[in-house]
């Protein structure tokens, strides 16, 4: 008896999964539905607090990315699809890049990204960003330790000293929870999460490390 | 036994309800702003073991019902195949998708080690889950081919 209890309490709670994980899915896509019809007009994100421009700051189309220096899947965009778009959109100046941290899956994430804003102090903002996605390991397992942090920026050329007090200070901490906040305030439900912004300012969005193809298909009839 | 429609059925089932959410939550397939499935270079590995761990949890579960269902034997064989096939489900979904954002925003650093944990160990976790459904398959089998023999 006491056995098929279990039983049916182990089936309803993969019911209740499958029926929160639809109704999460389901939240979400309406939450884009309605983004997609009130956005229009005037650019509703903010920038500011994001990373340096990558590619001509007159370009029409902003990419947005948000993503964690940990997470896999932004490994797996970074190295399927991102060197496409700079190929064919960022190089020909009809996009540029900006990427906005959304650190949440592990302790280091957080450091890792603060370390980025660090190097920008010295002008390599995206060679640290290339630098940290090139040597994405497991979640906190190290690969992201302060003690590496600075590795990669002696590896970078960069000065240790600022760096170090950079890090130390936690200079930049606020600067990431705002990005943070700009991410959920955006409807990021995961990394990575992308908004293609037009030049008439409608906003559309792309969650997950999607192919080259469907920025393709998102970003041409905006041109 | 699999010749019965109810079972072919409810192992179809299993293995869709299985297969489709694991598959967009692993991003194999995006529906929005187009439907699209692609596996990406270095993810193939995972993709084949996540249809084995569908394939599998369709073919023990049914299996293991039909086993309490007509030849009332006891449920333990069915709880290692549904907790072999929830190891395997778990693994690695909730890295960076919506499930461990919520989890991580709701439940703090706890859910964070709990979700790094399970992507960290996303491949052993569903080598080991494909590694238990089997079990549970030659067990099952072997007791199914012993209880129904006619003496």
């Amino acid at each position: 008896m006491n056995k098929k209890i279990i039983l049916l309490v182990v089936f309803a709670v993969m019911i209740v999964s499958v029926a929160l994980y639809a109704s999460s899915y389901y939240s979400q896509l309406m939450q884009m539905q309605e983004h997609r019809i009130n956005v229009s007009g005037p650019v509703p994100i903010n920038l500011t607090n994001g990373s340096p421009v990558l590619g001509s700051p007159n370009a029409p189309i902003t990419i947005v990315e948000f993503g964690d220096y940990q997470c896999e899947m932004c490994y797996h965009w970074y190295h399927n699809t991102r060197a496409d778009i700079i190929d064919n959109y960022i190089d020909t100046e009809k996009a540029n890049l900006v990427f906005m941290d959304l650190p949440g899956l592990g302790r280091d994430s957080f450091t890792a990204a603060q370390a980025t804003y660090c190097a920008e102090d010295q002008g390599k903002y995206w060679e640290y960003h290339e630098t940290l996605y090139n040597f994405q390991e497991a979640v906190d397992n190290g690969w992201a330790s302060k003690d590496r942090l600075a590795s990669f920026a002696f590896n970078l050329d960069m000065d240790l000293d600022e760096f170090n007090d950079c890090m130390d200070t936690a200079k930049y901490a606020k600067r990431i929870k705002a990005n943070f906040d700009e991410g959920v305030r955006n409807g990021a439900q995961g990394t990575p999460m992308f908004l293609i912004i037009s030049p008439d300012g409608t906003v559309k969005k792309i969650s997950g490390a999607q192919p080259y193809s469907v920025f393709s298909q998102v970003i041409e009839p905006m041109l | 036994m699999f010749s019965s429609t109810a079972y072919t059925i409810l192992a179809g089932v299993i293995f869709f309800v299985m297969l489709i959410p694991l598959l967009m939550l692993s991003e194999f397939i995006f529906v929005e702003p187009f439907f699209i499935f692609h596996i990406p270079s270095e993810q193939e590995f995972g993709f084949v073991l996540i249809l084995a761990v569908c394939v599998m949890s369709a073919i023990v579960i049914p299996m293991n019902i039909y086993r309490i269902k007509i030849l009332r034997k006891n449920t333990s064989k069915i709880g290692t195949s549904i907790f072999g096939s929830i190891i395997g489900a778990s693994a690695g979904i909730c890295s960076c998708g919506p499930i461990g954002f919520a989890l991580i925003s709701t439940f703090g650093a706890a859910a964070g080690t709990a979700t790094a944990f399970l992507s960290n160990y996303e491949i052993p976790l569903r080598l080991g889950s494909v590694g238990l459904l089997c079990l549970v398959y030659y067990t099952t089998t072997k007791s199914i081919s012993s209880e129904c023999k006619i003496n």
